[in-house]
């Protein structure tokens, strides 16, 4: 959106930068408890029992359940300081890419030229027009290129980070090249919409969204092309799993003539279910998928709590304790889009922690089971982590500007699309971790 | 736009409990959730000896799954209530979901004799032909 309505002060983006280098520092704090602090500890106890199952292999004293024993305990050190490890990296990882993405935006807003709004009023006529936006045109030229180069850029990264290969530059140009149009296009296009207070939103003017927001049409219609995204991940899982012979099926004597528990396919359910063909499922295993079920569910009411409070005309601040966090609208409109961003980020942290475990117990991305479940889950936790830098961006506006009942529609807008990604999940959690 | 005045049951549960339809739709959110994933942890229905089958789980997912996109869809991304040409737009994929799904059958080696002949071709009729 481009209407300017609002005059607003390049020095503003100064706090973007300010709040990227606090989340920057939120981020290496946890990196240092979690990954480092808690992790080394962790780490120190998981080689201590791998020593100790090794020494156990050859003692031939011991027998089948005390090795079993050892060995369990060896696999339970193992995932514990894998999730302490991966948890701390992961906050790390997240908020530096937060920190990139609110600091540099900021860091190049503050820098532009001040315009001057709101001043002339040879220009009052042409407060209501609408000023058609480049920002989206660039961010996706961004992304085709970001996407065109990442197989290489996969390739450098696994080099850089001393995982095999050898690094060359070249790999990394054309998805650089490709970060850094992204960085440009949604940094303009933070610019254009901050002033936007909700006046000259564009309106339909034919059929069938006549006198409609635009916006709000064109999102939906691009939430169904990402249904159809989705639905082809969910056919080609059903299609290909009618096919395996897992557990419930042989179970129930649906598998061929001739085979045996042996040929038991096992998919992700079977490591994470309790009662899971490969015996390793259980309370804990289930828990993180459970848990970003709930977060998901709980965030999808945060940024409902969000909207309704910024269109709310007579909000009035609760009483009693939470009155510390809701003092006023404008706090309360903020503080519901942070909840809703920490619910979704807990969200990424948890899914790579699940999925350590699940590769360290063999179900790697190698198999067609293995292929299916992180393309399918690994893509919706994508459109999770960029519905977050939409929300980042939503957070600062909200600390700025503001949300009220002339522009809440920016947080309803985003918050169908959220919303979406929680439907989406409705489907993918049944599917790849229940059944 | 968005939000709507409440009307029906959203003004009925409005005034007799003081919590609007975004609240109770959280807590049967919640509530289908914690059925659905409780559902996974019992091999036999609670209290008794029967057993949970795979077509149980099936109908479990399936129906807690329509529950909770109906309430998401419905409440949280206001289609009850907005104007219907969004509704309508929702549900346009449907059609192609459905096709592909319908693909599954046509596709699949096991059809002839595993998958339901309501989504299968025709095979008795091609073999015997």
């Amino acid at each position: 959106m481009g209407g300017f309505n609002n005059h607003v002060d390049n020095s503003i983006w100064g706090r973007a930068v300010l709040m990227a280098g606090a989340i920057l520092t939120i981020g290496i704090v946890a990196f240092a408890a979690l990954g480092l602090g808690v992790g080394s500890v962790k780490h120190d106890e998981y080689m201590e029992a791998k020593d100790e199952y090794k020494e156990a292999l050859k003692d031939t004293s011991l027998t089948e359940d005390e090795l079993y024993k050892i060995h369990h305990h060896e696999i339970d050190a193992h995932l514990s300081y894998l999730t302490y490890w991966v948890a701390g990296v992961t906050i790390l990882a997240i908020s530096g890419i937060y920190a990139i993405f609110l600091g540099v935006g900021g860091f190049f807003n503050s820098i532009q030229p001040q315009e001057d709004h709101g001043h002339d009023d040879h220009h009052d006529d042409h407060h209501d027009e609408h000023h058609g936006s480049a920002s989206p045109i660039v961010f996706c030229i961004g992304v085709l290129l970001f996407m065109m180069g990442f197989p290489d850029f996969v390739e450098g990264m696994r080099a850089l980070l001393s995982q095999g290969g050898t690094f060359a530059a070249g790999d990394m140009v054309l998805s650089t090249l490709g970060l850094t149009i992204i960085m440009i296009g949604v940094a303009n296009w933070w610019r254009e919409d901050l002033p936007f207070i909700g006046h000259g939103e564009q309106i339909a003017t034919s059929a069938p969204f006549e006198g409609e927001h635009i916006r709000k049409a064109g999102l939906w219609v691009f939430i169904m092309s990402e249904v159809m995204v989705f639905a082809t991940f969910f056919s080609s899982y059903l299609r290909i799993r009618t096919e395996w012979c897992t557990k419930w099926a042989f179970d129930e004597g649906r598998c061929g003539v001739g085979m045996t528990e042996g040929d038991i396919v096992m998919t992700a359910s079977d490591y994470l279910r309790p009662g899971g063909a490969a015996g390793t499922g259980d309370f804990w295993t289930m828990l993180p998928g459970a848990v970003n079920t709930f977060a998901l569910i709980i965030s999808s009411y945060t940024i409902v709590l969000a909207l309704k409070t910024a269109k709310d005309k007579n909000w009035e601040a609760p009483k009693g304790a939470l009155k510390f966090l809701f003092p006023d609208k404008k706090t309360a409109v903020r503080n519901y889009l942070i909840a809703t961003l920490l619910l979704g980020s807990m969200f990424i942290v948890l899914k790579l922690v699940e999925w350590s475990h699940l590769v360290a117990e063999g179900f790697t991305v190698g198999t067609v089971q293995g292929s299916i479940f992180y393309v399918a889950t690994g893509a919706h936790g994508l459109h999770v982590f960029v519905g977050l830098l939409i929300m980042l961006y939503l957070v600062f506006k909200a600390d700025t500007i503001g949300y009220d009942e002339d522009n809440g529609q920016g947080i309803e807008y985003f918050g169908l699309y959220w919303h979406f990604v929680d439907l989406a999940w409705v489907v993918i959690f049944p599917a790849f971790y229940l059944y | 736009m968005g939000e709507h005045a409440a009307t029906g049951l959203e003004k009925w549960l409005l005034d007799k409990t003081g919590k609007d339809i975004y609240f109770w739709n959280f807590q049967v959110l919640m509530f289908f959730t914690l059925f659905e994933v409780g559902a996974v942890f019992f091999e036999v229905i609670p209290g008794t000896d029967i057993r949970i089958t795979r077509f149980m789980v099936w109908a479990i997912l399936i129906g807690v799954g329509i529950i909770k996109g109906y309430g998401i869809a419905a409440y949280f991304m206001h289609l009850r209530g907005d104007p219907r040409i969004y509704t309508r737009t929702a549900l346009f994929p449907v059609l192609f979901v459905l096709l592909m799904m319908w693909g599954i059958g046509l596709s699949n080696p096991e059809a002839i004799t595993e998958l339901p002949s309501w989504c299968t071709p025709d095979w008795d009729y091609a073999t015997n032909r």
